[in-house]
Order: C-alpha cells, then sequence, then structure tokens
C-alpha cells in the first residue's frame, strides 16, 4: 500500500511542471556555470564566509557579543538549506522510484520497497562522501556549541570559497589530475615519517630533555623533512644524528618530487586555465567574428578588425599560430575549429555575428562551414576555397560567401596590365588607402532623403561623386542601367529624375568625412528643412 | 599588341591569363617543370619549356626583346626574386608584376625592379574585412567592375589635336552626353597621382592627360572614339 503511494508520488512528480521548474531554477542558481544566477548567488556566499571568518576573529576577543550570535546563526541556517538543497538536485529520487518500478512490472516481479532504499542511500552516500559536500559539513559543524572544539574548524569555511570561484576549482583540478603520483609520494612520506620518528625516539628518549613523547619525535621528524628545521629540538646521540642525516637526504629527494609534480600539474594546467579566460571574456562580447585559421589571411584580416576595434577571436590548431596571436594581443583559443564544443564556447549560438573559415586546407574549411552551418542556421559564413572545384561545396555546405584568393590576386594581375591607373584608383579606393572612399547612404524611412529626386541632393556642391543606387523596390526597374546584385537591382549613374525610396543605398565616392557630414545632415532632417525653410 | 610572358603556370597565372583579353595580347606561358608546361599546354596556352635562371634562356623567350610584360608568378619568393633581377638587367623599360608569398619579401622584389606587388594573401584577406564591413559596396563591384556585367572602368590618356584639350573638367558633361561617370584624372606632366574629381578646383585638361572613367562598355568605347576623332565637338 505504501509501496504503491510511493509510486504514485514519483509519477506525479515527473508530471508537475512546478517541481521541474523549481529544480532547474536551483539548478541554475547553484551548478549551472553558464547561468547569471549562479555569479551572483556566488559572490553573495563569498561575502557571508568571509563576513563570517571576520566575526570568528572579533569572538575571540569579544566573547558573547549578542549581534555575532543572531549572525552565526542566520549564516548557518543559509548553509545548511544550500547543503540540502544541493543534495536534492544531486539526484532525481522520483526517477529512480519509477525506473526500479517499471523494471519490476516489466520482469513481472513484486515490487519492493527496499531494493529502492538501498539505491536512494547509495546515492545520497555519494552526494555526502563528494569533497564539496565534505567540506560544506565542516563549514557547518562548527556551530554546534557543545562541539566547541570544532570552533577552530569555523576556519575551514574558506575552503567553501572553492565552490564559488572556479581559479580555486582549478587549482584544485590541478592536483587531483596527479593523484596517482601525489599518492604514491604520499605512502612513501608516511613511511619515511613512521621510520624516522619511531628510531629517533628509540634513540633519543632517555638522553634528550626535550623528546618525552612519540608525538615530540613526530613533530621533530615533519619540521627535519620540511627542511625548515626550528632547531628546539636536535638530536644528541650519534645514532640520532645519524637517523637526521638520512631523514635529511631523503627528505630533499621528497620535497623535489613534490615540487615537480605540482609544477607539472600546473603547467598542464596552465592552457585550459588560459582556454577558459578566453572563453569568459568572449562572454561579455557580442557581435564578434570568429577567425577560424590564422595564416596571412586571417592575420590580415586580425589586422584590419583591430584597427577599427571590431571584436573577434582567434581558433587555429597551431601553438605557433596562436602564440603569434596572443602576442598581438588578440584573443585565441588552441584549439580544432571543426569541433562542436570549441564553435558552441567560442560563442557561435551566442554572440558571433561571423564566422570565417579561411585556413589554408579545403577539406577543413569545407567542414568547419558545414559544422558552423549546423550549429546555427542564421549565422553569417564567409569561406574560402583555394581550388575552384571547391567553390559549390563550400556552398552545399552553407557558406554565404566562398572567396577564392589566387583568383582575386590574378584577377588583380590582369587588370593591372590592362589599366594600371584605373586599377590603381580603384583599388585605393576599395581598399581606403587614399582619402577618398565609397561608402553607402541608407534612405530610411522619413528621412530627408526619401521621396527626393537625385537631382535635388546638390551632390556636386558637396564634392561627392554618386555612382549609383542599390534597391530591391520594383518600382526602380523602369530606369535603365541596372545591373542585378543578388536579389536587389544596382542603378548605375541614375538620371536626375530618379527618385529615392526608403530603403534604397546611395553609393557614394568622395572624401571620409564629406560622406560623413552627408550622412549625419540627412539623419538629422535639417539639410532640407532649413532650405524650405 | 602587347606581349606577356608569364612565369610560372599555378592556379593564380590561369586566373590572370583567362581574364586577359586574347585580342589585345599574346601570352606565352613559361616554366622549368616540363609536367607544368605539359598541362598548360594542354588548357590551350602558348608554352615554352626554359630555364628561368639563364640569362640566354631569358633572352631567347623574348625578355629584352619583344616582351613588354613579365609576370612573375613562381611559388617560392626566391624565385621570383631571381626572375625579377634578371629580367630589370635585361630589360630596364620591362613592366615586372610580381606575387609575394611572404610580406617582407615585398621590399626585396620592389627593390629587385619589380613595378607592382601583388599579395594575394593581403589582398584575400582586405577582401574579406571588406565584405563583413561594406557588404554592399563589395558586392556590386564583384557583380560589376570585377565580375560578368558590363560595368567597367577604363583610362583614356587625352590624344594630341583632341576637342577635350583646353576644356574645363566641368564642361565635359561626360554623365548625361555618355552616361559614364569620371572618377579621377591624372596630370601625367605633374605627377602619376590620380585627381579625383568633386576634390579638384575646375582645371582644364593638357594633352597626355588621363581620364579614369567608369561605365558600361559600348560608352566607353563611344567615348574613347570620339576622343581621338579631333573634328568632334560637343
Amino acid at each position: 500500500m505504501f509501496a504503491k503511494l510511493v509510486v504514485y508520488c514519483a509519477y506525479y512528480l515527473k508530471a508537475a511542471d512546478w517541481y521541474k521548474a523549481s529544480k532547474a531554477f536551483f539548478f541554475d542558481l547553484l551548478e549551472n556555470r553558464q547561468s547569471r544566477r549562479k555569479k551572483y548567488f556566488d559572490a553573495t556566499m563569498i561575502m557571508l564566509l568571509v563576513l563570517s571568518v571576520i566575526f570568528l576573529i572579533y569572538d575571540i576577543e569579544h566573547t558573547d557579543s549578542k549581534m555575532g550570535g543572531y549572525f552565526e546563526l542566520a549564516i548557518l541556517m543559509v548553509f545548511i538549506v544550500e547543503y540540502l538543497l544541493r543534495g536534492w538536485i544531486y539526484s532525481d529520487t522520483y526517477k529512480i522510484v519509477i525506473e526500479e518500478y517499471e523494471k519490476a512490472l516489466y520482469l513481472n516481479l513484486p515490487f519492493k520497497l527496499s531494493g529502492i532504499y538501498k539505491k536512494l542511500i547509495a546515492k545520497d552516500l555519494e552526494y555526502i562522501s563528494s569533497v564539496f559536500a565534505v567540506i560544506d559539513v565542516l563549514a557547518i559543524l562548527p556551530s554546534y556549541r557543545p562541539l566547541d572544539i570544532l570552533r577552530i574548524f569555523i576556519i575551514f569555511r574558506l575552503f567553501k570559497l572553492f565552490r564559488y570561484s572556479d581559479s580555486a576549482k582549478l587549482f584544485a583540478d590541478a592536483l587531483a589530475s596527479k593523484r596517482f603520483e601525489l599518492t604514491t609520494l604520499l605512502i612513501f612520506t608516511c613511511f619515511l615519517v613512521f621510520i624516522a620518528s619511531v628510531s629517533i625516539y628509540m634513540f633519543e628518549y632517555q638522553n634528550n630533555a626535550s623528546i618525552n613523547t612519540l608525538f615530540d619525535a613526530f613533530y621533530w621528524t615533519i619540521v627535519t623533512l620540511a627542511t625548515v628545521g626550528f632547531g628546539d629540538i636536535t638530536p644528541q646521540t650519534a645514532g640520532g644524528r645519524w637517523v637526521t642525516i638520512f631523514l635529511i637526504l631523503a627528505s630533499l629527494g621528497v620535497l623535489s618530487f613534490f615540487t615537480s609534480i605540482l609544477i607539472a600539474a600546473f603547467s598542464e594546467k596552465m592552457l585550459s586555465v588560459r582556454e577558459s579566460r578566453t572563453y569568459a571574456a568572449l562572454e561579455h562580447y557580442d557581435n564578434f567574428i570568429i577567425i577560424c585559421g590564422f595564416g596571412r589571411v586571417g592575420q590580415e584580416i586580425a589586422r584590419h578588425l583591430q584597427e577599427e576595434q571590431s571584436r573577434f577571436v582567434v581558433i587555429d590548431k597551431s601553438p605557433e599560430k596562436v602564440a603569434a596571436a596572443k602576442s598581438r594581443g588578440y584573443l585565441a583559443i588552441e584549439n580544432d575549429a571543426s569541433n562542436n564544443a570549441v564553435l558552441l564556447n567560442a560563442g557561435i549560438c551566442r554572440g558571433a555575428s561571423a564566422i570565417l573559415c579561411i585556413t589554408g586546407d579545403d577539406v577543413v574549411n569545407v567542414y568547419i562551414t558545414l559544422t558552423s552551418r549546423h550549429l546555427n542556421k542564421g549565422l553569417r559564413i564567409i569561406s574560402r576555397a583555394n581550388r575552384h572545384d571547391n567553390v559549390n561545396k563550400l556552398y552545399q555546405a552553407g557558406a554565404n560567401q566562398v572567396i577564392r584568393p589566387f583568383e582575386i590576386a590574378g584577377m588583380l594581375a590582369a587588370e593591372f596590365v590592362g589599366q594600371p591607373v584605373a586599377f590603381e584608383a580603384i583599388s585605393g579606393i576599395l581598399q581606403s588607402q587614399s582619402d577618398i572612399v565609397m561608402e553607402s547612404v541608407l534612405v530610411s524611412e522619413k528621412s530627408a532623403l526619401e521621396d527626393r529626386n537625385i537631382g535635388q541632393l546638390d551632390l556636386e556642391q558637396r564634392k561627392l561623386t554618386l555612382l549609383g543606387v542599390i534597391s530591391a523596390n520594383p518600382i526602380h526597374l523602369k530606369h535603365k542601367n541596372k545591373y542585378p546584385v543578388n536579389q536587389q537591382h544596382f542603378y548605375f549613374n541614375p538620371a536626375c529624375q530618379f527618385i529615392l525610396r526608403r530603403g534604397d543605398i546611395l553609393v557614394l565616392l568622395g572624401r571620409k568625412y564629406g560622406i560623413d557630414h552627408f550622412r549625419d545632415q540627412v539623419e538629422q532632417r535639417r539639410l532640407f528643412a532649413r532650405r524650405s525653410a | 599588341m602587347k606581349q606577356i610572358a608569364v612565369f610560372g603556370y599555378n592556379r593564380l597565372s590561369f586566373e590572370a591569363i583567362s581574364r586577359l583579353d586574347k585580342e589585345f595580347y599574346r601570352i606565352v606561358v613559361i616554366d622549368h617543370d616540363p609536367v607544368k608546361v605539359a598541362l598548360a599546354r594542354e588548357n590551350g596556352f602558348e608554352t615554352a619549356n626554359i630555364d628561368f635562371r639563364s640569362d640566354d634562356d631569358l633572352r631567347l623567350a623574348g625578355i629584352g626583346g619583344h616582351i613588354d610584360t613579365l609576370f612573375c608568378f613562381f611559388d617560392t619568393d626566391s624565385e621570383n626574386v631571381f626572375l625579377t633581377l634578371s629580367a630589370r638587367a635585361l630589360d630596364p623599360s620591362l613592366n615586372i608584376i610580381a606575387i609575394v608569398d611572404s610580406p617582407e619579401s615585398a621590399e626585396k622584389l620592389l627593390a629587385a625592379g619589380a613595378n607592382k606587388i601583388i599579395d594575394p594573401y593581403e589582398i584575400c584577406g582586405r577582401k574579406i574585412h571588406d565584405m563583413l564591413k561594406r557588404p554592399d559596396i563589395t558586392e556590386i563591384f564583384d557583380h560589376t567592375v570585377f565580375g560578368r556585367h558590363d560595368l567597367h572602368l577604363a583610362e583614356v590618356a587625352i590624344p594630341d589635336n583632341s576637342f577635350l584639350e583646353n576644356m574645363h573638367v566641368s564642361q565635359l558633361e561626360l554623365r548625361s552626353q555618355y552616361n559614364l561617370l569620371l572618377i579621377g584624372i591624372v596630370n601625367k606632366k605633374v605627377s602619376d597621382r590620380l585627381h579625383f574629381v568633386g576634390e579638384e578646383i575646375d582645371r582644364r585638361l593638357n594633352v597626355g592627360d588621363i581620364l579614369v572613367i567608369l561605365g558600361p562598355s559600348r560608352e566607353i568605347r563611344a567615348f574613347k572614339k570620339d576622343v581621338e576623332n579631333e573634328y568632334c565637338k560637343i
């Protein structure tokens, strides 16, 4: 009967939205690294911890302060609630119940609660014995007044900081990754300490006033082993001195081994630390560009983007190229860009506005293009094709634009032979090397340009040359000199009677500030207002 | 008819050659690798298999003789520098266009005597940057001036006794008369610098000035014809 009730409850919870929502909320709050809530929560907890330790220090001198007591209680409640909540979201009880129940149904066995209890307890134990849970308990326990000796452990609360700060976690991870080496070293050190303490105890017990217990011997061993050597206890017998000599020699080995393990662990972790820092920096940006491949082309683009202070991140497999990117102050990730996780971490679905697949290898480019398109349907993808046959493959893979470096260079070479002057002119304009630039001005809704004809714009006086108008508006189709460009038309050299409609784009040639000035005036709608007045 | 020698047969030279009008240019592809020469011949180009390291061979190919323009399209910068150096020694007036692989070689090539350096990677990078920042303008140029559509840039030199001589820029009226846009003028007497229109005070045109114009090829042809015809008056 009771078992039935349990199963019923489990099914009810499975279907309940409020249950799921609240669990998701607390998961966000406590565990989900991506969520903003966790950040605030972590900050609050760190503050509480620091405050509680400050109160501890205060309490040492001022016993029985009332405020401290209340505060302590409040912190304690928060910690307990947090501990229980973490236990709650650690596992889904109802899932275990349902799973067991359905298994029993399927196998035609009687459904027993004892099996479930066993599993639940196993899960709970798993949670309780996890490192962070133990630290949480250590933070709670000292507040239990009867165990006053434990008050010193309140300092352990600071270990809770590990939970709330990623850098501390990385430190712990680095140590954890060297578990095997550290264990070996620990066992060896234990032997050494045991042998040294016992032998010094044997030699010195009668002859040395300062070694009276085995604990004194142990204390002396540790002090010597760590090469600290306070000198408060010194061996007096010849036997004791021999033990000292051997212990010092052995401890040199132990210490250097320990140091080398630590250094190795940290230098291994350093890479991922840097990478996660890059990811963290990217999280604050939106509208950035992902550059896959930091070859010559990538460097050129990065340089331009840097000049304009646009945001971008470089992904490259080769460590040298990533190092080169970093030395120039760019954000860079050393990883394989065709890997889903790498692109997702880099923010392909979050803040990226475009991705450039410009490695020297077409196979890689196709693969990155495909991966990115699969991850983000609306993203702008520009890919580089080194061989002509691969252009269509890149379009099929989902690229918006495909660029062929050798084709462009070949074309420019041919242009240059034919018309060097014209070529220099146009490349100067396109590359913005000269003062003269080519820019577009949008005819926005209700702007001063809308429904005006070209003759009224007075462009000549403004020292601007109108090359043409880009428009998707079918109303213009009667005009001549139109060139289809994608879904729009480019109207070259439009006549004076050409009437501008909203959404049209003017392509102007002129000095940069001339065009900017024109654009400003258009935006402010002063241009014609003043005239008509 | 201009004579062009293309050294090194690869993707880039293939693109460059296919862009050049066969009517105006006689192109010969030269490579020291017989396989590449055979490949070029298969694609229908005139070829020669000579070693660029020997001056005699270069002379044989016509450098210092009938060749006007030289493309150094080898894959390695050192080969291009060597070829540029040898060719410049043979013919001081040769028009040498070289590609460059690493940016620091650009200066070396210029020092060796190249007239124009083309850096495919730099161009490509700039192009992608343009695509990102000014998609509309880049697209127009890809489709029109550099692309299939009939809209071209052209340069027109003002010959002796042309009706354009002593005319003011503002009197040209290219916009309405020819459906052409005047982009700029190079005053050859002063410098090779291009002066953009709109920029300059209204100046008089001289013989030898070069007009840079943009427009459909039919209009360009018509304008060129009129410029050469001394009796034509606007």
